[in-house]
């Protein structure tokens, strides 16, 4: 297991930096210069440009400029955005923890609200409550997340006005006190359960299907000769094998909250890491927009990476090697 | 009492001198929700491409004088920001959305399946490579690449195309994946053997022997694929990273909800194309789940 483990990671590596190749040639296929924005906009002077140019390294070979920008993020040096002016690696760690906090609220209420009703509809298939889950399913797997969260602003923040329809966090409280929190997260509930609408459908459906089969298997018959009452069986015997499947979806689930990030994150004005590679894209801030999009791919590799680890630890039946 | 009891061997009897595209058929009509979600999809569809002969008002042309109009017997759906008939934008948007669906819902199965297929049967070293660089693919994010590269070739092809170009080829790995494995699966059997033995050319052998078997899988994915493919445009084209905001379509009338006095007051302009996308897209889910059950030699119905 460990060594697979390993062996993964090391795999990882070559894919990293072939991933940060691309991203680098496609940063500087983008129309524009990229280092315009270090250079004083006030002093339009062609020689100065050109001098500028020059000591920015910009009239460099390529493979050069490769290098420097890939030995940077291995000393920790991520570049300047050239149009916040300040490291890039100081205006990534301003958003992460936004998006951070939105990805595992997101997370959170995906997994109560699935097993919730997942549950539910396991135990009782068929039955009215079930075929309202599984309508309710249908829509969330077919609503895209962008036109659900807009009908959310349009019903719920205008029409009743129950939630905030923008920011992260209400700016006149103070930090760290318990209304702060509370506003949080009072922000952060609409975007969160947006985004994590098709999952919880995903999750509900496969939960309560799982439910249903491993209901009609011999242990559950044994165990219901034995006289154990019907509830622990669905909630002990039963929940146990419905689960293990379940654990597998998370590596993916970070895939998938990455790229629903940006557009939630956009509709909302929720300050984060997608609305800023958004926002980079269209001032052509290629530093940031580089790095984001590095980090983004790192973390949908290490997504994919804990989905085959946590596969091999709830199955012992697949082995890794 | 004889004729109850005879009734379901009849219909077994009946089954089992029909191909399997035949069971899968009479299925798949029997199954009233798909049938219903064909129709009404099959009606966007036809509706939508015959635009130009079902209304006659201009798309392109602003008109200030009959601004953000509410729903009316002229304008059946009212008129957005610029005065445009917001029913004519709705089936000409339609056209242009289901037409980037297919576009990139074609080509990704083509390219897909080819990749596959081509790895599954050759196996080794072709295997390898082939599934190194799907895996490759398959981990960019795919919303931020696309994103990027449309950026760069923005203004230099046609919008349209590079849209299609650039969606198809960020998406293809996941039908390379299973084409793949059911590929995989079905050369070990024994007609296989037999087909390569009295000397079938490779590609006889996969597009011949081998595609027919696997291609309920691939319908049943391509259908999928639809639906996430016109969701992918939409959002694209929501954020302004899609379709030219000169050619509507669904996702960029959906834009104008971006304006909290759109969104707020002017539902007439947004909803419309949300709700038909959000109906177009459960229409092709419920024929999907139909196309699979209706392929599953498991299920009873």
């Amino acid at each position: 297991m460990l060594k697979y483990t390993i062996r993964r990671i090391i795999g990882m590596i070559p894919m990293l930096l072939l991933i940060s190749f691309v991203v680098f040639l496609l940063a500087k296929a983008m129309p524009g210069d990229s280092l315009s924005g270090e250079i004083d906009p006030n002093n339009t002077d062609p020689q100065y440009i050109e001098e500028m140019r020059e000591r920015l390294g910009y009239n460099d070979p390529i493979p050069v400029q490769y290098f420097r920008w890939v030995g940077g993020f291995f000393q920790g040096d991520f570049g300047t955005s050239t149009r916040y002016k300040v490291p890039v690696a100081d205006l990534v760690a301003e958003r992460l923890p936004n998006t951070i906090f939105l990805g595992v609220s997101s997370l959170v209420i995906t997994y109560i609200l699935a097993f919730a009703m997942g549950i539910y509809a396991g135990r009782k298939p068929y039955t009215l409550g079930d075929n309202l889950i599984g309508g309710l399913n249908y829509l969330g797997l077919a609503i895209p997340s962008f036109i659900a969260a807009v009908f959310a602003i349009y019903f719920f923040s205008f029409n009743l006005g129950w939630i905030p329809y923008s920011g992260s966090v209400d700016p006149t409280l103070q930090p760290g006190t318990f209304d702060y929190w509370l506003s949080r997260a009072h922000h952060v509930l609409m975007p969160a359960i947006v985004l994590g609408a098709l999952a919880t459908a995903s999750y509900t459906q496969f939960l309560r299907n799982d439910i249903i089969e491993n209901s009609r298997k011999d242990f559950v018959r044994t165990a219901r000769a034995k006289g154990t009452p019907t509830s622990k069986i669905y909630n002990v015997h039963i929940m146990r094998n419905s689960i293990i499947p379940l654990v597998t979806f998370l590596g993916f689930d970070i895939a998938t909250l990455i790229s629903g990030a940006i557009i939630t994150e956009t509709i909302f004005t929720y300050p984060g890491i997608g609305q800023l590679f958004l926002s980079s894209v269209t001032n052509r801030d290629y530093p940031t927009l580089m790095v984001i999009t590095m980090m983004l791919s790192a973390l949908t590799l290490v997504g994919n990476l804990i989905a085959d680890i946590l596969y091999g630890v709830v199955d012992p039946r697949i082995r890794l090697d | 009492m004889v004729n109850v009891t005879a009734d379901p061997n009849k219909s077994q009897e009946k089954t089992i001198n029909m191909s399997p595209w035949a069971i899968a058929r009479r299925k798949f009509l029997r199954n009233k929700l798909a049938m219903i979600s064909s129709f009404f999809l099959l009606t966007v569809i036809i509706v939508s491409f015959l635009a130009p002969y079902v209304t006659s008002a201009d798309i392109s042309k602003v008109n200030i004088m009959q601004m953000s109009l509410e729903p009316s017997n002229e304008h059946w759906l009212g008129t957005d920001k610029s005065g445009r008939d917001v029913f004519t934008r709705l089936l000409y948007g339609g056209r242009v959305s289901l037409l980037v669906g297919m576009a990139c819902t074609t080509l990704v199965v083509l390219f897909g399946t080819i990749v596959g297929s081509i790895a599954g049967f050759y196996g080794g070293i072709v295997d390898s490579v082939l599934m190194r660089f799907t895996d490759f693919v398959l981990n960019f994010p795919f919303l931020v690449f696309v994103i990027v590269l449309s950026t760069i070739f923005y203004g230099l092809v046609d919008g349209l195309t590079i849209l299609i170009a650039v969606i198809s080829l960020l998406s293809w790995g996941g039908v390379a994946r299973i084409v793949r494995s059911k590929i995989l699966a079905e050369k070990e059997n024994e007609y296989i053997l037999a087909a390569v033995s009295i000397g079938c050319k490779p590609s006889k052998v996969i597009i011949k022997h081998l595609l027919p078997n696997v291609l309920s899988t691939i319908i049943v994915q391509s259908t999928i694929l639809f639906a996430g493919l016109i969701v992918a445009e939409s959002g694209l084209s929501y954020l302004g990273f899609g379709v030219p905001q000169t050619i509507p379509s669904w996702g960029n009338m959906l834009s104008a909800s971006q304006e909290s006095d759109v969104l707020s007051n002017k539902p007439w302009i947004w909803m419309p194309p949300a709700i038909i996308l959000t109906v177009t897209i459960l229409s092709i889910n419920f024929i999907g789940e139909g196309l699979k059950d209706a392929f599953n030699p498991k299920s009873q119905r």
